[in-house]
């Protein structure tokens, strides 16, 4: 291939020109013939039996096409553990259960007809503590798997765990030791563009759906179960993915309102769009987790560390999505964010009466390198170590293999520590500023970069279809979902196949049309769909070069008639075609296919838009359609051994911040933030930043500002004014972010996933910086001022005055 | 009983008829079809569905469609003349990595709009005044504060005025 | 909710939207800007089955100098329109610069001063203010115009001492002493579109190094702005210093009657205003002294 041409440049994305002028299409913006509207009946209680639903005033509305309840639909089951059920039956096990669903004419209708539903309840006794429900006589939230068996307690049955070494002993072996339990609230993934789906049945009954989905095809595999519980095994699902208003994890499971509009369109005979609003998105789907993280690190005297001891408790609420599955991700700062010799990890969790949570971009590493890392720097304090120092004696490096098994291929973690210190004047300021009430802290992390595999298959597959013009059109089953997929897939394809990047156009996704992908999720979307196109990039650039072997010499012949007819002095380039042209001849860049022996004369370059013609139009022609299916060189981790290399390639960083702390009023101000990334090699800068920037700001919402407030299991914040994700005028300090290249061999063109990592460090820096600015250690996430208040209160009761 | 309404839409005299209850952008999208104005909490706390009327931006989640009678108003629809490409500041927004999922995008390029407007000029701090109404989950905002300021650059250099 | 169970009424003068709401009783509701109106209706807190708009009211535009010197600010003033006002950024600017923190942008340029005032929501941002300068509210009933010192305006949350066919025309702040200064601090727990946990309205009147005049106005901790007397006790008369403002700061805070929400408990509430109060005192004598700046300032 010859040097890079489109990779590391700012070339703006392909889907912004439509989304500047209001022209792309979110799944609210869609809309169908004869549409109908769904909306869903919510339970008014955590834990209840539902003694009886009456519908009758709701169907006798002007307007109402359908109403459903759990007595009247065949059951439909879902979930990573098939413990949902799309309507909910007899009972109820947190505030949101779906137990009605109303089909209107009219969006407004279909509100008005849900009010008229009444439902009698009968409360049952309800859990909302997960350590409380581990208790023996702590009411069971489901009194039976979704096979039917007895349940006996509401621990989960998925065990994650991970043990190396002798932890007894390394603990009596270290200097120093030191022990924290760290908490994270619920977190509202608060994509802009609300949840929602429409659904519509062909006359054959084949189920076409359009879904705010990050996982279509695993989404159709799901969508395929619920029509054979309605009868319809074996009819065509076929998920669409229109433009989506941002997804953070949304998408990684499918929900009960994608299964009730089904139910509803299957009933109606119509097409039937179900919208959230935001106050159903707050109260209606399903956060992120919350969790408690008791963790226990120690180093000898030089600050090596000896062993490091996890157990998290993790909230599943009532029901379980892939969400579950957090603790396999959480193994990978346990094990191996440092080098640890000795390591200990268990997670449980915890059916209880909370709303249900999914997965949120991170997926379990920001709880877990909340806690570490926080606990790091305490570790530091207590051995009388620089914080950075004890990082960097005990930093990962290329090579290694961790105790998970992970194996290193490329790491630059040394270098974006030592990037972060520098920028942040580590050695001037820390410990140096407290009069000023001024702090710096830092933390790192390792997330997975390479995929992550945690289903039977990691791939990914492409398509690049040529067409008469010399375009390429691509179809992907990864989803573009805000993050800048588009945008790596044009400059990956414009750069692997040799094609302009305005002659690379992307396919909506749609399982009709687009080959199999596991999802889009564990920063996992640029690396594995640009792996897959390189492989058929090169299958399509030896068929071109093929075909160029029969019919360059004479398309070259035309060039030079035409230029002559143009203009009768001109001379033919003082170049002898070989006799015989071989497909290695040739290559092929911005569209044109030419000698690599001559590659600057006009008259001896092709355009592939006429081989492509010459191919297709002639006796016994052909067409260029390539596919690739790329599934890394992976293993599925065994969880309960907690050991398997589940990534190609492991992405590193590190981040710092400094702040300011108001002591009387407790308000944190962020007066900068470092963000130095391993990212590979840069594809896209400016999108690359832009993913950053982005995980940089939820991190920072996580670390001061956000939380979902419950009592007893009711969200008592649903909405922007109260969730308070950050806004412009908080961001207001400068944010420096840089880029580690490691150019890792595994991945496309070098690149790493980094989808998430600019998420992953960023609170336990800010908590760092705070104890640097007054020496509070706040380990209860958001980090609030009247948290900070509490905390220097009581240690002013404590000092003796 | 309709409400008839004989308005300015994006410069064009613009009759419609509304439910007296209805929303500005009910009007702006159900009625008259212009979804890129964006719904994403319905109650003036994202700023999502920010339009200007009569140069203001307002959310017109919040904004009583009666309301509009007699006054202009513009939608993202209405800044790229068609035929003409993208507007200086929807050019900057795409140019200057300013959108991901591009939910905000319509309401946030508004926001800025009115403030460039009145000021072509301004401070980094007036430009996060004039968006703190306007929540953007995906970016930070960096980009797009870069953006304003890069669209403020080139709109003072094509009015003729000197650029710093 | 239904969109089309409402009807929506346009009246053109005062006398007419008095006489609607009379005529169409309950059920029936002023709404001006409607940023408050309208998602409480959505979300059921209030119903209505007529809306009689004062958009149309002129008479209830503008901000003016009354020959008395004093600043009358229409009622369907937009809070944009306050806060960038020449005449209220001269006069009072401290109300200006109150107002100018409220909500974002879409929202001071929908919402109106009579609707902040008239809605009543007690963690309102304009009120402890005005109520500091000793502002009035004006009300009409089509007939005859009322007077009503702001400190009396509110009675309750949501809940003010007008009657539901009255219509407030407008808020009357008497001219400034020499002398004077005004501070409005709020603390919020996000930068941007954030509702205040407390906020503290202080205003002086200094003459020769000594404070003439003091008023400290709570907000967002009690059921209505609350003035603090103890306050203004415990400074008239005095050179203010670090010792008397930490007093004051005390004095505010057990005035304070602040309820645990979920945007802070109670106890810290009442840390806050009294670090509020300090922080307002010490501003407007710093801006009495003429020393203090605007937050305004450097923006056009």
């Amino acid at each position: 291939m010859s040097s890079l041409r489109h990779i590391g440049r700012d070339l703006p994305r392909p889907d912004a020109p439509d989304k500047a002028t209001g022209k792309a299409l979110y799944i609210c913006d869609l809309s169908l013939p004869g549409m109908l509207h769904g909306k869903i009946k919510f339970s008014e209680h955590a834990s209840a039996r539902i003694v009886h639903i009456d519908t009758s005033k709701a169907e006798r509305l002007p307007g109402v096409r359908a109403v459903l309840t759990g007595e009247n639909v065949p059951e439909v089951r879902f979930g990573f553990m098939r413990d949902n059920l799309a309507l909910k039956k007899g009972r109820v096990r947190q505030f949101r259960d779906e137990i009605a669903a109303v089909a209107a004419t009219d969006p407004d209708i279909a509100a008005e007809a849900v009010e008229l539903i009444e439902v009698e309840y009968e409360p049952l006794p309800a859990v909302f503590c997960p350590r409380q429900a581990l208790e023996e006589d702590a009411p069971l939230v489901h009194e039976r798997d979704a096979s039917g068996r007895p349940r006996k307690s509401n621990r989960l049955a998925l065990e994650v765990g991970h043990a190396t070494g002798d932890l007894a002993a390394a603990r009596a072996a270290s200097r120093h030791v030191v022990e924290g339990e760290f908490t994270t609230p619920l977190i509202q993934q608060s994509c802009m563009g609300t949840a929602g789906c429409i659904a519509r049945f062909d006359a054959r009954d084949n189920l076409t759906l359009w879904a705010k989905t990050q996982i279509p095809f695993l989404a159709q595999r799901d969508f395929r179960g619920a029509l054979a519980a309605m009868g319809l095994a074996g009819r065509e699902c076929r998920v669409i993915v229109p433009t989506l208003g941002g997804a953070f994890g949304t998408g990684l499971d499918t929900h009960a309102y994608e299964y009730i509009a089904i139910l509803l369109a299957h009933r109606t005979g119509r097409p039937v769009k179900i919208l959230y609003d935001r106050r159903e998105e707050f109260a209606c789907l399903s956060p992120r987790q919350s969790s408690v993280v008791h963790v226990e690190q120690g180093c000898d005297e030089n600050g090596k560390l000896t062993f490091r001891d996890v157990r998290v408790l993790q909230d599943n609420g009532a029901y379980t999505s892939w969400g579950a599955t957090y603790p396999s991700v959480m193994l990978l700062p346990a094990t191996s964010l440092y080098q640890v010799p000795v390591v200990s990890f268990r997670a449980d969790i915890v059916y209880t009466n909370n709303t249900y949570c999914q997965a949120m971009r991170g997926y379990g590493n920001p709880e877990l390198t909340w806690a570490i890392e926080s606990n790091l720097d305490e570790l530091a304090e207590v051995a009388g170590i620089d914080a950075l120092d004890l990082r960097r004696i005990n930093v990962n490096r290329p090579g290694e293999v961790t105790p998970m098994g992970l194996k290193v291929t490329s790491c630059g973690l040394e270098q974006c520590l030592e990037t972060v210190g520098r920028k942040l004047r580590w050695s001037e300021r820390r410990g140096k500023q407290r009069g000023k009430r001024r702090g710096v802290g830092l933390a790192s992390l390792v997330h997975v970069g390479g995929g992550g595999r945690i289903y039977r298959s990691d791939g990914s597959g492409v398509i690049l279809r040529f067409d008469d013009y010399g375009n390429v059109h691509v179809s992907t089953g990864a989803v573009e979902m805000g993050q800048g997929l588009h945008a790596a897939l044009v400059v990956g394809v414009a750069e692997a196949v040799g094609v302009r990047p305005e002659q690379v156009f992307i396919n909506q996704t749609d399982t009709a049309t687009c080959p199999w992908d596991v999802g889009t999720h564990a920063s996992r979307g640029a690396y594995m769909a640009l792996s897959a196109v390189m492989i058929a990039a090169k299958k399509a650039r030896e068929k071109i070069f093929r075909f160029a072997a029969g019919a360059f010499a004479g398309e070259v012949g035309r060039n030079i008639e035409k230029r002559r007819k143009k203009n009768p002095d001109y001379r033919p380039p003082d170049f002898d075609l070989p006799a015989s042209l071989e497909p290695e001849h040739f290559d092929l860049a911005d569209g044109e296919v030419f000698l690599t022996a001559a590659p600057d004369d006009p008259a001896l370059r092709v355009g592939l838009d006429r081989l492509l013609r010459a191919m297709h139009f002639c006796r016994g022609g052909d067409m260029l359609t390539v596919e690739a299916f790329y599934d890394p060189p992976t293993e599925l981790p065994d969880w309960q051994k907690g050991r398997g290399n589940m990534s190609a390639t492991y992405a590193y960083g590190a981040q710092g911040a400094a702040v300011e702390v108001d002591t009387d009023t407790g308000e944190v101000t962020l007066l900068g933030v470092v963000a130095v990334h391993d990212v590979g090699r840069v594809l896209n800068r400016q999108t690359l930043e832009g993913q950053i920037y982005g995980a940089l700001a939820q991190g920072i919402g996580y670390a001061l500002y956000e939380e979902i407030l419950t009592e007893r299991g009711r969200i008592l914040n649903p909405g922007f004014t109260d969730y308070k994700i950050p806004t412009v005028a908080e961001m207001a300090f400068p944010i420096e972010v840089e880029f580690v290249e490691t150019n890792d061999e595994q991945g496309p063109f070098g690149a790493k996933g980094v989808g998430e990592p600019g998420l992953v460090p960023t609170a336990p820096a800010i908590a760092n910086a705070i104890y640097d600015a007054i020496g509070v250690r706040i380990r209860d996430l958001p980090i609030t001022p009247e948290k900070i208040l509490a905390a220097l209160a009581t240690r002013a009761e404590r000092k003796p005055r | 009983m309709k409400i008839p309404l004989d308005f300015q839409l994006n410069g064009h005299p613009t009759t419609a008829e509304v439910h007296p209850g209805a929303r500005l952008i009910d009007l702006l999208r159900d009625t008259l079809g212009l979804t890129g104005t964006k719904e994403g909490c319905g109650e003036g706390e994202c700023g999502a569905c920010t339009v200007l009327v009569d140069g203001r931006p307002v959310n017109s989640c919040l904004f009583p469609a009666p309301e509009v009678d007699g006054s202009e108003v513009v939608t993202i629809e209405g800044l790229a003349e068609p035929g003409q490409g993208l507007s200086i500041l929807q050019q900057a927004f795409v140019e200057g990595g300013a959108i991901q999922c591009g939910f905000c995008s319509p309401g946030m390029i508004l926001a800025a709009k009115a403030l460039l407007d009145r000021n072509p000029d301004p401070e980094e701090g007036e430009i996060r005044r004039a968006l703190a109404g306007n929540l953007c989950r995906c970016t930070g905002y960096v980009q797009i504060v870069g953006a304003v300021r890069a669209a403020s650059r080139k709109l003072r250099a094509s009015a003729g005025e000197e650029v710093r | 909710m239904r969109v089309d169970d409402f009807v929506y009424h346009r009246p053109d003068s005062v006398a007419q939207a008095v006489a609607l709401l009379k005529q169409l009783g309950q059920g029936a509701h002023f709404i001006a800007g409607g940023t408050d109106l309208l998602p409480d209706l959505k979300r059921g807190r209030e119903s209505a089955r007529h809306l009689v708009a004062l958009g149309g009211l002129e008479d209830l535009r503008g901000v003016h100098r009354q020959d008395d010197g004093s600043l009358r600010i229409g009622a369907l003033c937009t809070l944009a329109e306050v806060a960038t006002s020449p005449l209220v950024r001269e006069a009072f600017p401290a109300l200006a610069e109150a107002t100018g923190m409220l909500g974002a942008a879409q929202i001071r340029n929908q919402g109106t001063l009579g609707g902040n005032f008239c809605r009543a929501v007690p963690c309102a941002d304009t009120p402890p203010i005005c109520l500091a300068a000793d502002a009035r509210v004006l009300l009409t009933d089509g007939q005859r115009e009322r007077s009503v010192p702001a400190r009396e305006f509110f009675v309750g949350p949501r809940e003010t001492c007008r009657r539901s066919e009255e219509v407030m025309t407008a808020l009357v702040v008497a001219p400034q002493p020499e002398g004077s200064g005004a501070c409005y601090q709020r603390f919020t727990l996000r930068g941007g579109l954030a509702l205040a946990v407390a906020s503290v309205a202080a205003r002086v009147v200094l003459a020769a190094g000594r404070l003439e005049h003091v008023d400290v106005v709570l907000g967002a901790v009690a059921p209505v702005p609350l003035p603090v007397e103890a306050c203004s006790r415990l400074l008239v008369g005095k050179a203010l210093d670090e010792e008397l403002l930490e007093q004051a700061g005390q004095a505010a805070a057990e005035a304070a009657q602040p309820i645990t929400d979920i945007r802070g408990s109670m106890e810290y509430r009442r840390e806050i205003v009294a670090v509020l109060t300090r922080r307002a005192l010490s501003e407007a004598v710093a801006r009495a002294e003429g020393r203090g700046r605007y937050r305004w300032e450097g923006l056009r």
